[in-house]
């Protein structure tokens, strides 16, 4: 089970929550939701969703062939959209938290 | 085309067969795309992170594994008894040696680059501790510069011994073969548990009533005595061992014994170095125990496919 969730794992699955995606998907679902910062390589990639796998937080749903080539695609557990919802839950609220000490000193408008 | 599928599939040889029929298909799709869309560059090092998951894999060195798991326990206390064990023999072997006149100008740390080894495991867990992130790197600047500067050592004077240098290098293996790059504040106090123990422990080992002072050091007799006592200091962490994996704790008893290891391994193969030295029985069996005990370690690693997951190929078809 995981105990803290590190940003790359936070990103892909966010980028599961909006549904089941294939490999590549994730890579640029991942690309996209941190704006380029984040770019997974295939080998971080597969070691992250064998992880997840083995942790009951996404599953492989089922597989096609496009243009000759193999997508498996996997989505979020009810586990794994738990871990997802109270993660996001704590990340906005330690966020607004920061946000509300930044207008009281004055530094943030 | 062609020859650049050929080439990524080539890839496909480092995973485990069960693992390449299981994901290799998707794996090379995978590449194929993103291939496609980056620039060449950033191609390669797709390429390369695919490679080196396959070793991961193949070794069974993945976070899922036994043996993922226990190297994630024992890379920082691997890095800690490192740093303790060269504050041990700077202490126990650099020092006494520097303050003997008699031994001047053939000794000393002016004249041996023992102290900066151990500086150089020193400032590595402090840099650890300090950037986690960083961690594979660091250990592999510490092992690298350890075994360079003992090899140009070499040509220059006898110390430190290779003994000592095995021991020292083998403690970072963990933390450059460990899959988890992270480490939390939570295992330092576990750590510095470790080191200090260890510390002690070779001072008990190595403490000799009849040789006290410099000839009490690890240039002398330390690798000597830490042999000759070596089957106390075995059976403890044997039993250390057994206890944990009795009551269940296996990634801990497993980690443990991974940390044994080069003092196991040194506590055998220092005295068969030797002409007048022989291996001690007791030596010899903690030696096959931990064989035995790393081999079941290594068997439950090893990659197993998992079960189909349940396929619904309309409803995906229907959407695409």
């Amino acid at each position: 089970m995981i105990k803290e969730m590190r940003e790359p794992t936070f990103l892909v699955l966010a980028t599961l929550a909006e549904g089941k995606k294939h490999g590549y998907a994730i890579i640029q679902g991942v690309a996209s939701l941190s704006e380029g910062e984040v770019e997974l390589k295939a080998g971080t990639l597969y070691a992250m969703l064998d992880r997840l796998s083995f942790d009951g937080v996404i599953e492989s749903v089922g597989e096609e062939i496009v243009d000759g080539r193999l997508r498996r695609y996997y989505e979020l557990t009810s586990q794994g959209t738990t871990l997802l919802a109270e993660e996001s839950k704590r990340r906005v609220k330690v966020s607004n938290i920061a946000l509300r000490r930044l207008r009281f000193v004055g530094g943030f408008a | 085309m062609t020859q650049d599928l050929a080439r990524t599939r080539k890839l496909l040889s480092f995973y485990p067969k069960a693992y390449r029929e299981e994901r290799g298909e998707e794996i090379v799709s995978t590449l194929q795309e993103a291939a496609e869309a980056r620039v060449p560059r950033a191609s390669l090092s797709d390429q390369i992170s695919v490679a080196l998951y396959g070793v991961r894999v193949r070794l069974g060195l993945t976070s899922e594994t036994m043996f993922g798991k226990a190297l994630d326990i024992a890379a920082i206390p691997g890095l800690v008894m490192g740093a303790f064990f060269g504050v041990y023999l700077l202490i126990s072997g650099d020092l006494p040696v520097v303050s003997s006149r008699f031994f001047y100008p053939h000794f000393g740390p002016f004249l041996t680059v023992g102290p900066l080894f151990y500086l150089v495991w020193i400032l590595g867990v402090a840099a650890v501790l300090e950037w986690p992130q960083y961690r594979r790197r660091i250990a592999g600047v510490c092992m690298t510069l350890t075994i360079v500067g003992e090899l140009l050592a070499k040509l220059a004077h006898r110390n430190p011994n290779i003994w000592e240098i095995a021991i020292l290098v083998s403690l970072g293996l963990p933390s450059l073969l460990a899959p988890d790059v992270y480490v939390t504040r939570r295992r330092v106090m576990p750590s510095l548990i470790v080191g200090l123990a260890t510390f002690a422990t070779l001072f008990f080992v190595t403490n000799s009533r009849v040789n006290p002072g410099f000839f009490n050091s690890f240039y002398w007799s330390g690798t000597y005595e830490i042999v000759r006592r070596q089957p106390y200091v075995d059976v403890l962490l044997l039993a250390l061992f057994a206890v944990l994996w009795i009551t269940k704790r296996r990634e801990v008893a497993s980690a443990a014994l991974i940390l044994s290891s080069p003092w196991i391994i040194v506590g055998v193969a220092y005295p068969m170095s030797l002409q007048y030295l022989q291996v001690d029985t007791l030596n010899a069996i903690a030696l096959i125990a931990w064989v035995v005990g790393m081999a079941l370690i290594v068997t439950t690693s090893r990659y197993r496919p998992r079960p189909p997951a349940s396929v619904d190929l309309s409803a995906l078809n229907s959407g695409s």
